[in-house]
């Protein structure tokens, strides 16, 4: 049993001169779980660094029963608190479970004899015995955080921080966790803080919530918790004029037999499917069900079951340069789409190749204007906030018009009034230039204007939803 | 043979032939690799792959030499057979010892700080996932209309961005699963260090010294 309290943190990030947080005090409680909540880009992930000491801390605001975490001695330091990371495959040094695990409890000093043992047992406790000798990167990523809740089970960790730990995880293995998680808090008396924008899916499994807003940390009462989880409604996905496709629709990607998998797990039974021309298609489906994928197969950066073609020649017989100039991703990580290091260099390449002639440079800066990135033309890309690093990558790939623009999560991160605008910019260029968008966003408010079709993932299948015309 | 004496040894050898030109030790180095790598098993394609490429370079060096240049017939006999030498012995320790044996033979035998241990088997994980990094950063580029070719600087610049990134990440996991820079740790498996390697190191060094005794000139 652990309670963390946090005094009067301030911290800013190395060569910025607003801190993330800023005199920012509270406690999380020994025994319970709480769910730390906030707007993405608030501070969350940062708190819990600071907490599980990732992040270097000098003047010991954060104690554990009293404690700084550098007065602990080294090798216990895993023992009183761990994290499990946002990104499953990015948490392990080895190959394998079994060397994972033994490396982290070599790390703790566990006496050669008991490492067995113990890893067995925090194996059984997840319920993923069978994966002991499998290797880490052929795992999905629902296995991956199991194995990484195995590994703090095992190091015996009694403060466990989770940072977005279901973001890329399919709802039957989040159960599992949670359930996992809470046995952990009642049964053993972990300390359980776990960070989610999102509240849905909670009210059940956690003690209090505490809001991050402003910089500051307010930890609600039972009751109040209840109270915000009743006042709050999971955003609802309302779309008045979709339709199911009709024989006058040009297909433009079509897949025959295709199928898609994740190491071992289907994620796709092999189906034929249909992409329509000058039209927009939202996808939606659980995470982790597969919808990215999809897209990688469709920009060949991904393997695939079947075929596929574009404009009925197998993609995979087209020209590489000439096939991506037809369909482009927008990637959902905006770092992984720059090639340059400022935002003018980064438009210029786009003025360079793309569509010069509706994209002038006047309505490039117009552009900028409304997206308030206007007057950043020497800023380094990668000094950028993660929502104007999106909406610049939005910008760029836009100005390439490819005939098809697949959108992997084009509002992730955005304020609301951005997404407002990048909307009305979305349709705006789609109408005027025709363009065929495919796009996928658990942002669900504000698409209902755009989108022409809906394609649902559900049981490894996509079905086209909507009335018939 | 213990994993971290394998190393010394190899590299010991190589250095000494770079700096001695005795064929005939090259020779019996390419014949005792060959025969340690089809002990081991090591696949027919492999060695195929380790044969022609050296093979290429190694003739494309000889011949330039003799095309310019008054190098010994001798001289270009040892140039020839070196290089097989180092991808053979190469070949021979690369294929036949596990990164992750390595890593606990270097911390365990060589006494070598852990940092560097498990940094060395970290950035040995990292290959596919540089490959894959490549790929990508590849079709980014070609969807904006530039072909990014093997010698592009772009490619390199956002490689070792992404490389520096998951540098960080490394370290974060490595922290979080309770590494600590400079703390003992304990060894679920010991690498043995038996007198039978200390036997095979020193003889076999012994016996590379006679050879290159007796060869020289």
């Amino acid at each position: 049993m652990a309670t963390v309290t946090v005094q009067s943190l301030t911290y800013t990030y190395p060569k910025q001169d607003q801190p993330v947080l800023n005199h920012l005090s509270g406690t999380f409680p020994a025994g319970k779980f709480s769910l730390l909540t906030g707007v993405s880009g608030g501070g969350k992930s940062t708190l819990l660094k600071l907490i599980a000491g990732l992040l270097p801390n000098a003047d010991d605001a954060i104690t554990f029963d009293g404690h700084p975490l550098s007065s602990v001695a080294p090798t216990q330091r895993a023992a009183t608190v761990a994290m499990l990371f946002q990104e499953p495959s990015t948490q392990f040094t080895m190959d394998t479970v079994q060397n994972e695990l033994r490396f982290a409890l070599e790390n703790q000093q566990v006496p050669v004899e008991q490492i067995a043992q113990r890893s067995a047992t925090a194996l059984a406790f997840v319920g993923i015995s069978d994966l002991k000798f499998r290797k880490l990167m052929q795992l999905s990523g629902g296995e991956q955080q199991k194995v990484a809740l195995a590994i703090i089970v095992a190091m015996n960790s009694d403060v466990i921080l989770l940072d977005e730990p279901f973001a890329s995880i399919d709802p039957p293995t989040r159960l599992v966790l949670l359930e996992k998680l809470v046995a952990l808090c009642t049964d053993h008396g972990k300390t359980i803080v776990l960070a989610d924008h999102d509240l849905s899916g909670y009210q059940q499994w956690v003690d209090h919530l505490a809001v991050l807003a402003d910089g500051q940390l307010n930890l609600l009462s039972a009751a109040e918790t209840q109270q915000r989880f009743a006042a709050f409604t999971p955003q609802r996905l309302r779309l008045s004029h979709v339709q199911l496709p009709t024989d006058q629709l040009t297909t433009c990607l079509h897949g025959t037999q295709l199928g898609l998998a994740h190491g071992d797990r289907q994620l796709l039974t092999p189906q034929d499917l249909s992409f329509y021309a000058h039209r927009t298609t939202l996808i939606t489906g659980p995470n982790g069900s597969g919808k990215s994928t999809l897209f990688k197969a469709l920009v060949r950066l991904g393997h695939y079951q079947g075929h596929i073609a574009y404009r009925d020649t197998d993609i995979k017989k087209l020209r590489k340069r000439h096939y991506a100039r037809q369909v482009g991703l927008m990637f959902q990580s905006a770092t992984a789409q720059f090639l340059n290091v400022t935002v003018a260099e980064e438009l210029a390449l786009s003025q360079k190749y793309g569509n010069s002639t509706y994209f002038t440079p006047e309505r490039v800066q117009s552009l900028l204007r409304e997206l308030n990135l206007d007057g950043r033309d020497d800023q380094v890309l990668y000094s950028l906030s993660s929502g104007q690093q999106k909406k610049l990558q939005l910008l760029c790939m836009l100005m390439m018009t490819p005939e098809v623009l697949l959108l992997d999560e084009p509002l992730k991160g955005l304020d609301y009034a951005s997404i407002q605008t990048v909307m009305t910019i979305l349709t705006t260029v789609q109408r005027e230039l025709n363009l065929t968008l495919i796009l996928i966003s658990h942002q669900l408010s504000g698409l209902d204007g755009l989108v022409d079709l809906h394609l649902q993932l559900a049981d490894q299948h996509l079905t086209y939803q909507g009335v018939s015309a | 043979m213990n994993p971290s004496l394998k190393l010394a040894l190899i590299t010991l050898i190589a250095l000494e032939v770079s700096f001695v030109q005795v064929w005939t030790v090259n020779v019996v180095l390419i014949v005792v690799s060959l025969l340690l790598m089809l002990i081991n098993r090591v696949p027919w394609r492999r060695l195929l792959l380790l044969t022609i490429v050296p093979l290429f370079f190694a003739s494309a060096l000889v011949w330039s030499l003799m095309l310019r240049g008054d190098a010994s017939t001798h001289f270009l006999i040892v140039i020839f057979t070196r290089m097989f030498v180092y991808v053979y012995m190469g070949g021979w320790f690369t294929l036949t010892t596990k990164p992750l044996w390595l890593t606990r033979s270097l911390e365990q035998n060589a006494k070598l700080p852990s940092k560097f241990a498990y940094g060395f088997l970290a950035a040995f994980n990292l290959m596919p996932k540089i490959q894959a990094e490549v790929s990508t950063v590849r079709a980014a580029a070609l969807m904006r209309g530039e072909v990014l070719h093997v010698w592009s600087p772009r490619l390199y610049f956002k490689v070792i961005l992404a490389a520096m990134n998951w540098s960080d990440q490394l370290a974060a996991a490595m922290t979080s699963h309770g590494f600590v820079e400079g703390a003992p740790r304990t060894h679920s498996l010991t690498v043995p260090l038996v007198a039978r390697d200390w036997w095979l190191f020193g003889g076999s060094l012994v016996l590379a010294q006679v050879g290159l005794f007796i060869g020289l000139p």
